[in-house]
């Protein structure tokens, strides 16, 4: 299957509304698929000690992260039939209200693609080095920690 | 044994490099995990009350496990990715 081979995850900077609508326009040539399944993490503006979060700063450990990315994206196509998958993560700044997190599947069915999304994002916040420091308003940083 | 064949590199990553200074570096004569994260801990004694899992040659371990020249060893803090 073509979609199988490693992949390039990681983008510059947030992933943008254009990217995602032509990403679901170029499936419309794949005419056996008759779902699919998107997941888009936005960047929140959560309150730091009475300071609101303006942007995450995300940095990876790259070789073992695009490691882990194979793998999960090996077992998802091993436990879902899938017909194909495509995952995006940002690197670098992305400030509030942007993406940064784009994961999309897409099946014959619903089901299967909507319960491949979530174990793909589920696999990926538990397992893939990446780390979120978040810029506070005035400036300072605090990392971030996921809720498990 | 060659001096520059029994270093093995380090890598901090996220908060961790706060605490190490660098976020890459050699070191020398060192046996195994156990003994590395001694060393590290009378270094940078924040490292005490830090989370982190260690990778070895990017697989994490749990335990102690021996090292070998040229090893690369990462000090991984909880993920945040996403």
């Amino acid at each position: 299957m073509t979609e199988k081979k490693p992949k390039k995850v990681f983008i510059d900077g947030p992933i943008s509304p254009d990217f995602v609508a032509k990403s679901i326009a170029s499936h419309s040539t794949k005419k056996d698929i008759g779902a699919h399944s998107i997941f888009l993490g936005q960047v929140r503006n959560d309150m730091i000690d009475g300071k609101s979060v303006a942007a995450i700063e995300y940095t990876t450990y790259p070789e073992m992260a695009d490691l882990k990315f194979h793998e999960i994206r090996e077992a998802a196509f091993e436990a879902y039939p899938l017909t194909c998958l495509h995952i995006y993560h940002s690197l670098g700044t992305v400030l509030a209200g942007e993406i940064s997190l784009f994961v999309f599947t897409s099946a014959i069915h619903r089901a299967e693609a909507i319960k491949a999304c979530e174990y793909i994002v589920e696999r990926i916040k538990h397992e893939v080095p990446v780390w979120g420091k978040e810029i506070l308003e005035d400036g300072s940083g605090s990392w971030k920690v996921n809720t498990v | 044994m060659d001096k520059v064949k029994s270093k093995i590199t380090l890598l901090a990553f996220g908060q961790l490099t706060d605490i190490t200074g660098q976020s890459t570096w050699q070191m020398e004569d060192i046996t195994d995990t156990d003994q590395l994260k001694n060393i590290l801990i009378e270094k940078h004694p924040a490292l005490a009350n830090s989370k982190y899992l260690l990778a070895v040659n990017m697989e994490i371990i749990r335990g102690n496990v021996k090292l070998n020249p040229g090893d690369v060893v990462a000090l991984l803090p909880p993920f945040s990715g996403g």
